[in-house]
C-alpha cells in the first residue's frame, strides 16, 4: 500500500477516535450538569425574584469574544427562538459559572428550568428547532411538577 | 486572523480587523484561507503519488502560514483576497464581529502542524502525509460547518490563564 493510503488510514482512524472521544467527553459532562442540584445562578447573574419564580424555562447561553460561532450560528439560532429569555455570560470572564457546567467547548447553552435545575445541556452549536424541543419539553415537565 | 493596522489605528482593508471596539472581521478572508489550506495539501497529497517532488507543497504553506501569523502582510491566500479576489468583485466580503486573535492562533497552530510534517516528509513519509491531511481535514471542516478547533484550543487556554483574554 502506498505511504498516501496508509496515511489516509491514519487519519481517519484519528477523526474517528477524535469524534468517538469527544461523544463520551460531552456525555459525561453533560451527565455531571444534570446529575447536580439547582445551581446558585442567583449568586452569578443578576436576576430578581420574579425572574426566578416566573415558571418558564430559559436559556443560559455561554459564549465568548473569540467565539465565531457563536456570532455566526448560534446568535441568530438564539434570535429565532422569539421571547424566550436567554441569559448570555462570557465563559472566559464567568470562569466559575462556566465550571459550574463544564463548559469545554463554545457556544454551549444549557436549558435551564425556572428554580435552577438544568434540563438540557448542548456543548456545540444547538440549531433553534433542537432548543424549540428542549423547551417546549422542560415547559411540560414544568406544567406537570405544578400539577 | 490578526491583520496590519496602519499607525493612525485604521485597518488598512476595510472589513479586517482594527484596532477599535467592536472588531470586525472579514470572514471570507478567512474561508480563502482555508480554501488555500485545503487545496495546496490535496495537492500536495494526491499529487505526490505521481510526483513526489510536489511534497515540497507542505513546507512552503508551513512557511506561508507561520510568515501569515506572525505578519499578516505575507499572508500568501489573504492577500490574495485583499488585492485581487475582493477588489474584482470575484469574492464578495462577509464582515463579522469577531476577534482575530483565535483565528490567528488556529492558523499558527496550523502552520506548525506543517512544519513537523514536512520534518517527517521524507524519513517517514506516512506520518508527514497524515499530519499534513489532518491540516488539511481540520481547514475543511472550520470552512464547511464553522468548527474551528484552534479556536476551541485558544478558549481552553484563554480560560486557565496560559493566554491573557485582551
Amino acid at each position: 500500500m502506498s505511504a498516501q493510503l496508509w496515511a489516509l488510514a491514519v487519519v481517519g482512524i484519528m477523526v474517528l477516535a477524535a469524534a468517538g472521544l469527544e461523544a463520551l467527553r460531552a456525555r459525561r459532562a453533560r451527565r455531571r450538569v444534570l446529575g447536580s442540584g439547582p445551581s446558585d445562578l442567583a449568586r452569578h447573574l443578576p436576576m430578581n425574584r420574579e425572574e426566578l419564580r416566573a415558571r418558564d424555562p430559559y436559556i443560559l447561553y455561554f459564549t465568548g469574544e473569540g467565539c465565531t460561532v457563536c456570532r455566526t450560528h448560534q446568535d441568530p439560532a438564539l434570535a429565532r427562538l422569539g421571547d424566550v429569555r436567554v441569559d448570555k455570560v462570557d465563559a472566559v470572564a464567568e470562569r466559575g459559572l462556566a465550571d459550574r457546567f463544564h463548559v469545554y467547548m463554545l457556544p454551549t447553552t444549557v436549558v435551564m428550568a425556572a428554580d435552577g435545575h438544568a434540563l438540557h445541556v448542548n456543548y456545540g452549536y444547538a440549531p433553534a428547532p433542537k432548543l424549540e424541543r428542549q423547551l417546549a419539553e422542560a415547559r411540560r415537565t414544568a406544567l406537570t411538577a405544578t400539577a | 486572523m490578526s491583520t496590519p493596522t496602519s499607525d493612525k489605528g485604521f485597518p488598512r482593508n476595510p472589513g479586517e480587523a482594527s484596532d477599535f471596539v467592536g472588531i470586525v472581521v472579514d470572514h471570507s478572508a478567512l474561508k480563502i484561507n482555508q480554501t488555500g489550506i485545503v487545496a495546496t495539501v490535496l495537492v500536495a497529497f494526491a499529487g505526490s503519488a505521481l510526483y513526489q517532488p510536489l511534497l515540497v507543497l507542505i513546507p512552503l504553506l508551513a512557511i506561508v502560514l507561520l510568515l501569515g501569523t506572525f505578519a499578516p502582510r505575507l499572508a500568501l491566500f489573504k492577500q490574495l483576497y485583499f488585492k485581487v479576489l475582493k477588489p474584482r468583485g470575484i469574492v464578495k466580503p462577509r464582515p463579522v464581529q469577531d476577534r482575530p486573535e483565535p483565528h490567528n492562533f488556529a492558523q499558527g497552530l496550523g502552520g506548525v502542524f506543517l512544519a513537523v510534517a514536512s520534518i517527517f516528509l521524507i524519513p517517514l513519509p506516512v506520518i508527514g502525509l497524515a499530519l499534513s491531511l489532518l491540516v488539511a481535514v481540520l481547514a475543511f471542516v472550520n470552512l464547511a460547518f464553522g468548527y474551528c478547533l484552534g479556536c476551541q484550543i485558544f478558549f481552553q487556554l484563554e480560560r486557565r490563564g496560559v493566554l491573557k483574554p485582551s
